[in-house]
């Protein structure tokens, strides 16, 4: 799964990965309000943006090419609606689809490279999202890549037992409905097991982090810092 | 139909993010009410199984294949609270980890896909799941993705992005066959899964759901009033989003040098904060209608 690359991206450390969560979460924010009100041909104010995404890229050591072409998965989608607004003859509209979409992207994508997702979680809990919420967010990361295994393992059985192309497509729709069951089925009953291990090892209701979040002076210079440049670079 | 960042314009983003905070939070402490914590899990790995499902493909011919995307499925196996839940749960996982959805759009997919959707999903299996059971458990997963998708275009061309008409009725026509072969899904599912265990997919409650059952036909209205009025009168949504002050086309078209910056700002601000007060407002009263029909009948 493409996410994996991202999750070691996270693991690494850089002034940027050691920032508080929360600190990153407030300037991701106002980046994103600032970028969605910034007009598409205020020109000046954009590149300051992409520099700082840039710069934040670097200083976190991550590769440029990577995350610049990861971000790019946005582009199909905004360049059908950007090539549709421009025919409609609204072409500030149409680039501002691509260029700020890609950009919040980026934006997004960094932060969540440099921050490992519990401690994402765990920051967004700190700042108000519901536990329950958060909790589920967990289980449901924790428990993606192992579900999603056994997904590839059922259509691979289902692919060696009937995956000759003639097959009715009535029968291979049933097929597809039963192994959907059958993978319900098996996500039902491995919660109900993890539950139960969970309670045997005195989980109360929240997992720990290996260490506490913590927003120290440098993490408030920090949000401080690009936060007064988002505005300054927003208003200029 | 997941909307990235900044597909919307800021007072449609920003007053569906005002609406989902809260009807989300309504949805928690509803379903907090007779959730016990051994169910936290099981709504997590079922969102874990709800994006593993997109792994197994449905062959729906002419070469094309679907897959299921679970709003009404949920709803009917689990509730419709904790399955609104485990739709807002797997929209920020897919916004955060996979940028599939923007963040500040997060209150838009959510309304449309984990809000509107499950709730439309569950509707017809709530009015007739008892007696009707096939038909309304295939009519909550057409409407689910039927609403889901119409709100989308509806909020998209609200906030001004300009499509021509032929492309609102193709895109209209493909939602339509998209809803109806999630219904297709979503009821072979079931079957398959009632012969595994009939016990997975219960019978409605009937007791505790007036307040639900208002607030979801509701969203089914909503949904196929913005489905009408999109594929009758596209461009009167985009004037609507005009005189409501939703769309920033004119923020486009007017360079920033012919404004001082004050100005611009309050107009701006003046336009943002009209159109979220009227969504507000309308949020407002139908909440209080559905919570007033609820006790009545209740009482």
């Amino acid at each position: 799964m493409h996410h994996v690359l991202v999750d070691q991206w996270s693991q690494r450390s850089s002034p940027l990965h050691a920032r508080d969560p929360r600190a990153k979460i407030l300037v991701l924010l106002v980046f994103l309000v600032a970028l969605a009100t910034t007009a598409p041909n205020a020109f000046p104010s954009l590149v300051i943006y992409a520099a700082l995404l840039i710069s934040g890229i670097l200083i976190a050591g991550l590769p440029p090419g990577g995350m610049l072409l990861r971000s790019m998965a946005i582009l199909p989608f905004s360049l059908i609606f950007g090539l549709i607004t421009l025919l409609a003859g609204d072409r500030w509209r149409a680039l501002g689809l691509v260029e700020k979409s890609y950009l919040s992207t980026l934006a997004v994508l960094l932060v969540v490279a440099t921050t490992p997702l519990p401690r994402l979680l765990g920051g967004l809990e700190a700042s108000g999202m519901p536990r329950l919420l958060v909790l589920m967010a967990q289980f449901l990361y924790r428990y993606l890549f192992v579900i999603a295994e056994q997904a590839q393992h059922i259509r691979l059985a289902a692919a060696c037992r009937a995956g000759i192309s003639r097959t009715h497509r009535q029968a291979k729709f049933r097929a597809a409905a039963g192994a959907l069951a059958v993978l319900f089925a098996r996500s039902y009953y491995r919660a109900e097991g993890i539950h139960r291990a969970m309670m045997s090892r005195s989980f109360r209701g929240r997992f720990a982090l290996l260490n506490p979040l913590r927003f120290g002076w440098m993490d408030g210079y920090f949000a401080a810092g690009v936060v007064a440049l988002l505005i300054l670079a927003r208003v200029q | 139909m997941h909307i990235p960042d900044n597909f919307l314009s800021t007072p449609v983003w920003a007053s569906l993010d005002a609406i989902s905070i809260p009807a989300v939070g309504w949805m928690i402490k509803r379903a907090g009410r007779d959730l016990p914590d051994s169910r936290i899990p099981l709504l997590g790995v079922m969102g874990a199984f709800v994006f593993a499902a997109q792994m197994i493909n449905f062959p729906v011919g002419a070469g094309t294949s679907g897959h299921l995307v679970g709003g009404a499925l949920l709803a009917c196996a689990l509730g419709p609270a904790p399955a609104v839940l485990v739709m807002t749960t797997i929209l920020i996982i897919q916004a955060f980890v996979f940028q599939d959805g923007g963040v500040l759009a997060l209150g838009a997919n959510v309304f449309n896909m984990a809000v509107a959707g499950v709730l439309a999903g569950y509707w017809p299996f709530q009015l007739w799941g008892a007696a009707r059971r096939s038909a309304a458990i295939f009519a909550g997963g057409f409407l689910s993705v039927l609403v889901s998708g119409s709100l989308a275009l509806a909020e998209l061309l609200i906030s001004g992005v300009r499509m021509p008409r032929l492309l609102v009725f193709i895109s209209l026509g493909l939602f339509a066959v998209n809803a109806a072969i999630e219904g297709a899904i979503t009821i072979s599912v079931v079957q398959a899964l009632d012969k595994l265990n009939p016990g997975f997919v219960q019978k409605p409650a009937r007791s505790n759901s007036r307040v639900l059952i208002a607030v979801s036909t509701a969203g089914v209205l909503l949904g196929i009033v913005g489905f009408l009025l999109a594929s009758g009168a596209p461009d009167a949504i985009q004037s609507l989003g005009q005189t409501l002050g939703m769309s920033t086309k004119a923020n486009f078209q007017t360079p920033m040098a012919n404004y001082s910056v004050g100005n611009f700002e309050s107009a701006w601000l003046r336009r943002a904060a009209a159109g979220l007060t009227g969504l507000l407002l309308i949020c407002g009263l139908c909440v209080a209608g559905a919570r007033m029909i609820g006790r009545r009948r209740s009482a």
